[in-house]
């Protein structure tokens, strides 16, 4: 009993640390196997190195690849940060206030189910191409989602904690300033957190539909010459930078909410 | 405590009344603000303040409505194929998306070897924001109706096995105790408590992964079909028709919101055995 209890032990270590290198060699396979069958369209890996390091050393359109990377960045954290000032103030409105929710928060949730890729067209026949429209948009997705947070975040105040508070005199100042807003705190945190992650993705797709910089014009320069290894190049780049940014702002909210831990 | 019964009752049904007037209050103040704001842009756009090329007023767009409901300029489609043809890819990408997505992150969730094995790959796809894949995708398979689902299968199934996953994890390790201590085998134990301990977090994951679909789909009409809502945006653009680009907003906006209840409506069925009172 103690020795196959011992062996299975064993045995399931060693695929603990095994099926791992087993999958990546498996992907690494179907996709020799898939750039065997189709050679033009699929670049091999030797390519795609190639094309790394020449997009890293060489600059496209007059700009290196970390200037589009941070073109990119700088249009999503703009957007993101109006969208924080003007979402916070506009959910604690309308999670606070009933008069108010019934009058703008209406027109809220009528104008919330539209997708923010949806405005593109919109924006850009109004706007052109420029840096504002691109603002624009990324101020549009991160609203929604900064309004949503907050407003459920105030929502979740304990009503026997804001009457113990105006049963000792508070104002309706001071209950939204040591009651409410402390509540909705953590609420409002994952709000700014979803925010840099879709401002990441509706800036992409803002410069795919048109743009002279960012990494999402990249991608639409790789794939109207049909250099596919310039844009899974660009995807990889894509990935990294998201990945870095989930992480940053992980670190930034443990700093700013140490209660949350 | 000398309060009689007819008093009491009384003032149940004030505070009833009460309650009703509040929600009749509600709703009209909801109804006033919706008009006020469509009346308040019918002004402006009539008054020149916004220009007509840009935004047209609520008026043209319901015009425009009626009119593409049976007409197929300027995109090529009248408004209900463009809806159906929408509709079905997105639902289709989703549905074969959760049902491979939510198992997979159910089992990677309570089966460690499951998940060393497929992470890896996992966490590679992870982080590419689903409309990153579209040139790779149109290039692979075509500007049709396939490359469309793959599309929609990809951002779908990221979100699908995260919450799974997350929500399996999340299972009261009492209640497994308990499982096992009963004699419940691993497996036995995984689908009467796991599953169903999930099952919240799963319905979560399906609505954002609906909303996600939903999103990638009009991107990818947009950015390559010749079909669809996303199709009628960018027609619309090009041709400088904003009355079509509103038009394709609200009606992307209603069918987006009218899935999502649905959704919910689903998940408030499934989950009823959770509401304990």
């Amino acid at each position: 009993m103690y020795y196959t209890y011992n062996t299975r032990t064993k045995l399931y270590k060693m695929m603990y640390w095994i099926l791992p290198v087993v999958s990546l060699i498996l992907l690494c396979l179907l996709y020799l196997l898939a750039v065997a069958s189709n050679p033009i369209i699929l670049p091999s890996p030797e390519l795609i190195i190639q094309r790394f390091i020449s997009m890293v050393s060489k600059p496209i359109k007059g700009v290196s690849i970390w200037g589009h990377i941070g073109a990119s960045l700088i249009r999503v954290l703009a957007g993101a940060s109006i969208a924080w000032v003007f979402g916070i103030l506009f959910g604690i409105m309308i999670g606070w206030n009933k008069t108010c929710d019934a009058l703008f928060g209406s027109v809220f949730l009528m104008i919330r189910p539209i997708p923010p890729i949806a405005w593109i067209p919109l924006i850009v026949m109004s706007f052109g191409i420029g840096e504002f429209p691109k603002i624009l948009l990324v101020f549009i997705g991160c609203f929604t989602t900064m309004v949503t947070n907050t407003y459920s975040g105030v929502k979740m105040v304990n009503k026997e904690i804001v009457n113990v508070g105006l049963i000792f005199g508070a104002n309706q100042s001071q209950i939204l300033r040591d009651i409410v807003i402390p509540t909705a705190l953590p609420s409002i945190f994952t709000g700014i957190r979803s925010t840099i992650d879709n401002g990441w993705k509706i800036v992409l797709a803002a410069e795919m539909m048109g743009a002279a910089t960012g990494i999402g014009a990249l991608i639409t320069r790789g794939w109207n010459e049909l250099d596919m290894a310039m844009v899974l190049v660009c995807i990889i780049f894509i990935a990294l930078t998201g990945a870095a940014l989930s992480f940053l702002i992980q670190k930034i909210e443990r700093v700013l909410t140490p209660w949350d831990r | 405590m000398n309060l009689d019964e007819n008093k009491v009752l009384e003032l149940q049904k004030q505070y009833k009344k009460q309650q009703h007037h509040k929600k009749i209050k509600h709703f009209v103040l909801c109804c006033v603000g919706i008009l006020s704001f469509l009346l308040l842009w019918q002004l402006l756009s009539m008054s020149g303040l916004v220009n007509e090329k840009y935004l047209p007023s609520p008026a043209a767009i319901f015009k425009t409505f009626v009119y593409k409901l049976n007409h197929k300029a300027p995109d090529g489609n009248t408004l209900l194929t463009n809806i159906w043809s929408s509709t079905q890819v997105s639902v289709l990408g989703f549905l074969f998306a959760a049902s491979i997505g939510i198992p997979l992150g159910l089992l990677m969730g309570w089966f460690g070897l499951v998940d060393r094995f497929v992470s890896p790959v996992f966490e590679l796809i992870r982080p590419v924001p689903p409309i990153a894949w579209i040139p790779i995708v149109v290039v692979l398979i075509g500007v049709n109706i396939q490359a469309r689902a793959v599309i929609i299968f990809l951002a779908t199934f990221v979100v699908c096995v995260l919450n799974s996953y997350t929500g399996i994890r999340l299972t009261n390790q009492t209640l497994i105790n308990v499982a096992k201590t009963f004699g419940a085998s691993n497996f036995e134990t995984f689908w009467k408590v796991g599953i169903p301990s999930a099952l919240p977090m799963v319905f979560t994951g399906a609505r954002l992964a609906l909303g996600g679909a939903w999103m990638t789909l009009v991107a990818a009409e947009m950015l390559a079909s010749n079909s669809g809502l996303g199709n009628m945006l960018s027609a619309g653009r090009k041709l400088a028709r904003p009355d079509i680009v509103v038009l394709g907003m609200v009606v992307i906006g209603a069918i987006g919101a009218v899935m999502i209840s649905g959704l919910n409506r689903l998940e408030k069925h499934m989950l009823r055995w959770m509401k304990r009172d």
